[in-house]
């Protein structure tokens, strides 16, 4: 079967039905449903346990259940490490996971897999993992991928039944209420884990830090949680910031990063209580820097900015330049110390930020978003998920759920990256279609999606370079030999949920090369 | 004959060739990536192998990201080294025009050429002339393998702006460095440590020789002389009038304040800097001042431009894009210039319909050279956009 872009997408995927993908905004959801559990407590209860083994076996946790995780420590983590090997040491088999995202700290997943205690993967893989996954035949089921709205509104429709919820806590009490942004560790918010809370048959927190109750902000509410375990640590704070937040000295990103913001400037949007969110690559804190530059010259104050909370983005609230950051988590520690000190830095849930099936989602309300990709194609499709050989080495984050509900999206991408061209005819595999894509900037010029005539005036009008994508791709392939694109295989390694959960495409095994 | 070349470095965006009569013959290539791009890498390195004859060769790439055209050079360099012989004859993939003598030319970016990394992408960043250097950022044993890459970034890259290369000396390798740049044709070539016009003549009479060896149009190639001595200065006057080649003389400050043994300051540049002016605008070419080296300070390089401007300079050398944008706010004629060419313009126009030889305005008179000099930067504020950038 086809979808609406011209995906090929199997009838059936591992165990599940699939609805095909129809357009960023086809069909609202307007029911009851009831996929919560129930479940009371006596007045007084012990919820401390001393290890993560106690809470399994407290919990009941079996052969084939699922059991989740939040991703706010990033490459930090150690309790997705923790758990799974504590799971193995009890021999527990065919777990699903469930987390919001793996990096390549959680390598350790592999050997789990390989010796059957880790079965089925449902969330993002950065890195070594997603790696493993593409070479195919290693899980019962394809891994599904979702954004981090997508993910919500799965577990509150009950796409997902979680089992058992281990939440990593920086700070929490012996009732459960829990935070992220205090204790011994912080990594700022924990609100990803809310949903997995209150909807999982069992709640297990697991803190370095008990401190007495009532701990707050109460990120996760005693009410949704059965049992605390305190351990020694949980992560490690410094790599919350691995891999991205470094602030480019490139010429090239600087550029995309310079034009970038002039694009913004000259929108149209670019007016008091603008509003903007831009992700944490080198380019996107680059823009978001000159950005506030050029607020500050043009005298604009803007409603709020939306992150991964940066350093970038808590100086433009220091210098009143933004009344509000919306922080669904943080990417370095100057985030952290902002949102504990600063009520106008803002802690959100992910079904704030983009639950689809709510009644409005703070990516709604975003003037503009510059966003990454692994690769662009003619009809300004977007790939986050797979690089050009074919390999899975990225989840989705927000990028689907910021696209579509920023008024204008820009995607700033090199055009060239060593010999691999990041522009191409149809992209490996579409994770944000181009229906929700504005602008994309590279170091060449800009290419404005033909459905935006009005922003291409503008940006015309201001002397920007705005240039045919199908040019900058001829430019910059004019020096390079062209090459080789993977041949795939009927194997479906994973599926790409759009934000409604429809599939938008699936990653199939390599099988070769053209 | 030689038993071996090797070329290139293990640098992001470079590659590693080697060639040698030892070994297995045949081409072996590693890269990142290798599914994806083994193919093309192959198919820009085995037609030079087939156009030198190389069967014996033992050739190897190790690739960090290069393109094309790094590839061509890198693997030209190391075939030259192993057997011994001349250059490969190199056709541009298109055609550069030779450039206007009078064109806006506020910036000329700086780019080593021998760094594929920095030389990757130099067109894009609006420079109104990129600088392509062979002298004082290539050591000495890079000179062969830098005049090789530059010749193919020349033939493989459309700039969209002018392109010079900045040769060495014609007494060092400058006229090695002559006769392999021309095959991409740039448009000019910056000539340093100028010290008579004879050395421009000089340059000029090699630059005839070889358009003429390589069928290109006579003159094709301007000639931007660097003054950067004690000489030099003294002597700029007859050096922008050696040859009609020349379209702008600049200023290296560095080498001039060694070779005066100053320290470089406002007062100790400014003979050199007025001298340089004025010789230029006697010429009627136009000058450009020196780089401003230190790249954290903002503030020093917008006063240094701010004072090139005032002095008459017409534009100024650039060590990183990042200084481009303050370098042309400077030297882009404000609002209040061009308004005020053009309240000239109109009344040398109402003169001449009302038959009166002598022009004035706002009750001042306006002579030949004011009304050449309106003109002119009206001209120059037509081929600006918007954002400043040559259009």
């Amino acid at each position: 079967m086809k979808n609406a872009i011209g995906r090929e997408i199997p009838e059936r995927i591992g165990s599940r039905d699939v609805s095909l993908y129809q357009a960023a905004f086809a069909t609202l959801r307007c029911d009851r449903k009831a996929a919560r559990y129930q479940k009371g407590a006596p007045q007084h209860e012990d919820k401390v346990l001393h290890s993560i083994e106690a809470a399994i076996e407290a919990t009941g946790l079996s052969d084939g259940m699922t059991i989740s995780f939040h991703h706010c420590f990033r490459d930090g983590d150690f309790v997705i490490n923790q758990v799974l090997d504590a799971c193995a040491k009890k021999g527990l088999k065919d777990l699903r996971l469930f987390p919001t995202a793996l990096f390549p700290a959680h390598a350790g997943v592999i050997d789990h897999i390989k010796a059957g205690v880790v079965s089925r993967i449902e969330g993002s893989m950065n890195g070594p993992v997603g790696a493993f996954v593409s070479q195919g035949g290693q899980l019962s089921e394809p891994a599904i991928l979702r954004s981090h709205g997508g993910r919500w509104r799965a577990v509150e429709a009950g796409d997902v039944e979680i089992d058992v919820a281990f939440i990593a806590a920086p700070q929490a009490d012996a009732y459960g209420n829990a935070t992220g942004i205090h204790g011994k560790t912080p990594c700022g918010p924990i609100a990803f884990s809310a949903v997995d809370a209150q909807y999982a048959k069992h709640t297990v927190v697991i803190t370095s830090d008990l401190a007495p109750y009532p701990v707050y902000p109460m990120e996760i509410q005693q009410g949704w949680v059965d049992y605390v375990v305190v351990v020694d640590e949980i992560g490690d704070p410094q790599n919350i910031a691995s891999g991205t937040l470094v602030l480019t000295k490139s010429p090239t990103r600087l550029l995309i990063a310079r034009m970038t913001a002039d694009a913004v400037v000259h929108s149209g949007y670019f007016k008091d209580g603008f509003s903007f969110q831009g992700g944490a690559g080198g380019i996107s804190l680059a823009a978001t820097k000159y950005l506030g530059d050029e607020m500050e010259k043009a005298g604009i104050v803007g409603s709020f900015g939306m992150g991964g909370g940066t350093k970038m983005l808590v100086e433009l609230l220091q210098r009143g330049l933004i009344r509000t950051i919306l922080d669904g988590q943080a990417f370095d520690l100057d985030a952290v110390e902002s949102l504990r000190v600063d009520p106008a830095h803002i802690a959100i849930d992910p079904g704030m930020y983009a639950n689809y099936d709510s009644r409005g989602c703070a990516t709604y309300q975003l003037d503009a978003a510059f966003l990454g990709a692994t690769e662009v194609d003619l009809d300004f499709n977007v790939n986050v998920n797979t690089h050009s050989d074919g390999q899975l080495l990225h989840g989705i984050g927000g990028h689907q759920d910021v696209a579509a509900g920023a008024a204008m999206t820009m995607i700033t991408i090199p055009a060239l990256r060593g010999r691999i061209p990041v522009i191409v005819d149809a992209v490996t595999t579409v994770t944000t279609p181009g229906e929700v894509i504005d602008v994309i900037v590279t170091e060449r010029g800009l290419a404005v999606n033909p459905a935006r005539e009005d922003l291409k005036d503008r940006f015309l009008a201001a002397g920007l370079p705005v240039r045919e994508l199908a040019d900058i791709k001829a430019e910059v392939d004019a020096m390079i030999q062209p090459i080789r694109r993977p041949v795939f295989g009927d194997e479906v390694i994973a599926a790409i949920e759009w934000r409604d959960g429809s599939i938008i495409d699936v990653v199939r095994k390599v099988e070769g090369f053209e | 004959m030689a038993s071996g070349g090797v070329a290139g470095s293990d640098a992001k965006g470079d590659c590693l060739v080697r060639a040698e009569s030892a070994g297995t013959p045949g081409l072996t290539i590693t890269t990142k990536a290798q599914e994806l791009v083994e193919d093309g890498i192959r198919a820009v390195v085995e037609p030079m192998l087939a156009h030198f004859g190389t069967p014996d060769l033992a050739v190897s790439v190790e690739d960090f990201g290069s393109l094309d055209y790094v590839l061509a050079a890198r693997t030209e360099m190391a075939l030259r080294g192993a057997l011994a012989i001349d250059a490969l004859s190199l056709a541009a993939s298109f055609t550069r025009k030779a450039s206007e003598f009078d064109r806006p030319r506020r910036s000329r970016l700086y780019a080593p050429g021998n760094n594929p990394h920095l030389l990757a992408g130099i067109e894009v960043h609006g420079s109104d002339c990129v600088l392509l250097d062979l002298e004082d950022s290539v050591p000495l044993s890079e000179k062969t393998s830098a005049r090789i890459l530059v010749k193919h970034l020349l033939g493989a890259v459309d700039f969209p702006q002018e392109v010079w290369v900045r040769i060495n000396g014609l007494d060092a390798c400058g006229e090695d460095d002559v006769r392999e740049v021309l095959y991409g044709r740039p448009n000019g070539v910056c000539l340093p440590k100028t010290e008579s016009a004879s050395d421009v003549t000089r340059l000029s009479a090699l630059l005839n020789d070889v358009e003429t060896a390589l069928g290109m149009e006579p003159g094709f190639t301007k000639i931007m002389p660097i003054i950067e001595t004690a000489k030099g200065v003294l002597h700029c006057e007859e050096i922008a009038l050696a040859d009609p080649r020349i379209v702008m003389i600049a200023f290296g400050a560095e080498d001039y304040t060694r070779d005066v043994g100053a320290i470089r300051s406002r007062p100790s540049l400014l003979f050199a800097r007025s001298m340089i002016v004025a010789a230029a605008a006697a010429a009627g070419i136009q000058a450009s001042d020196t780089v401003f080296a230190d790249l954290g300070d903002d503030e020093g390089l917008a006063k240094e431009t701010a004072l090139a401007r005032e002095l008459g300079f017409d534009g100024k050398g650039a060590i990183n894009p990042r200084q481009l944008a303050p370098i042309h706010r400077a030297f882009s004629p404000t609002e209040d210039e061009v308004a005020y060419a053009q309240r000239v313009v109109e009344a040398a126009q109402e003169a001449e319909r009302a038959g009166s030889g002598a022009v004035s305005l706002e009750g001042k008179m306006i002579d030949k050279p004011v009304l050449e000099r309106a003109k002119r930067l009206i001209k120059y504020a037509q081929q600006l956009n918007p954002r400043g950038n040559v259009a």
